[in-house]
């Protein structure tokens, strides 16, 4: 097959994001693989519609968190609990709380999230994206953003902040 | 504002990609008058960065570039319009081809030099084939689609050779040859050379 360097250009620039935000999602490498290949699968062919060459990076991590939705399946739910509560109760953790422990627990910390809060949690930390695109790469407004990463981060520092985190133990 | 309000909005505040955010700019104003909010904000912002850190040491593996690149589909929608232009190009000539090659038998009261004969050799779309040299196993799809719908097919023969495939006259076999795109086969036929370009009218067509 003959190549395509703009596609090519945009894979190698992209697809370690990407590769990462899957993983965060999934929490497994050949399904964040999978979905990292199925978004520039999808870009290939749809991409003529996006009218802004600038929003690429967005449309990326669009597509592939609706990819990820499409396989997913609903397994915990956040504790009815507001984020003007979760906030109040916020823990106080140190640098050297996350630092003992490895990427592994902490992707397995992430996984314990909602999908929805998880995956605005991931673009929240991983990705320099304004609360705004975050809020367009997930389809939902602003506020609703904001709200979900106040909570996901509480409960991630929650969970950092138990003396069994260190440990790597559930 | 009080430090226990600023906290609640610096929660979210992730360092220089938030700065402008105008949700921030109080509270960071606070923060730079109260020593006790500072640190706290300088804790948040470790933590974050550690946290961010250990999110983006998650390394993909070596070879999903390059499967990512070599595997992808063609973008079809993209150049339909010159694809389009393209099978219509080779439409109107092999048309003014047969047009010519009518009024030169009527003239000459001759018909272009037949052959029966049996050539193996992959299946090709010819519009891709011809416009981006696309052809093989990693271009079969699109291939199959093109075919189906209607745009030239030909065989490429293990010597290199390219023949345009034909039905008999008012006959596509378009339908038949889609499901062979991209894949060797042999077929049999009758072949005709107009003004060096090869055609073969299939009458019979044998997967390896």
């Amino acid at each position: 097959m003959s190549g395509d360097p703009e596609f090519e250009e945009l894979v190698n620039r992209y697809y370690r994001d990407l590769y990462r935000f899957g993983f965060s999602l999934t929490g497994n490498e050949a399904d964040a693989c999978d979905l990292t290949q199925e978004t520039f699968f999808v870009w290939a062919r749809k991409h003529h519609q996006l009218k802004n060459p600038a929003n690429a990076k967005a449309w990326l991590f669009t597509t592939l968190h609706r990819e990820f939705l499409k396989i997913c399946r609903r397994q915990k739910r956040f504790v009815d609990e507001s984020a003007e509560e979760a906030i109040e109760n916020a823990p106080e953790v140190s640098p050297d709380c996350v630092n003992r422990i490895d990427s592994r627990t902490l992707l397995r910390f992430l996984a314990e999230l909602d999908e929805d809060h998880r995956a605005a949690l991931v673009l929240y930390y991983m990705e320099d994206l304004a609360y705004k695109e975050i809020a367009e790469v997930l389809g939902i407004p602003l506020g609703t953003v904001q709200s979900r990463i106040a909570r996901a981060k509480i409960q991630l520092l929650r969970r950092l902040s138990e003396p069994s985190a260190a440990a790597g133990a559930k | 504002m009080n430090t226990s309000e600023a906290k609640k909005i610096l929660l979210l505040y992730r360092g220089p990609v938030d700065d402008a955010d105008p949700q921030f700019a109080e509270a960071l104003a606070e923060a730079r008058r109260d020593p006790e909010l500072a640190q706290w904000l300088r804790d948040q912002r470790n933590c974050y960065d550690a946290i961010r850190s250990k999110l983006r040491d998650v390394e993909p593996p070596r070879e999903l570039a390059s499967k990512i690149v070599g595997t992808r589909p063609i973008p079809f929608h993209r150049d339909l319009n010159r694809i389009l232009q393209l099978a219509a190009a080779i439409i109107i000539s092999a048309a003014s081809t047969a047009v010519s090659m009518k009024f030169w038998e009527q003239k000459h009261h001759r018909i272009a030099q037949e052959q029966e004969i049996t050539v193996r050799g992959e299946i090709l779309d010819m519009t891709c084939y011809i416009a981006n040299n696309l052809s093989g196993p990693d271009h079969a799809e699109c291939a199959r689609v093109c075919i189906r719908n209607g745009l030239p097919a030909g065989i490429k023969t293990q010597d290199g050779k390219v023949y345009l495939l034909t039905g008999e006259p008012g006959h596509s076999v378009n339908a038949e040859l889609a499901d062979y795109a991209a894949k060797v086969v042999t077929i049999k036929g009758r072949q005709t050379v107009r003004d060096g370009f090869a055609q073969l009218q299939v009458e019979e067509i044998q997967k390896l």
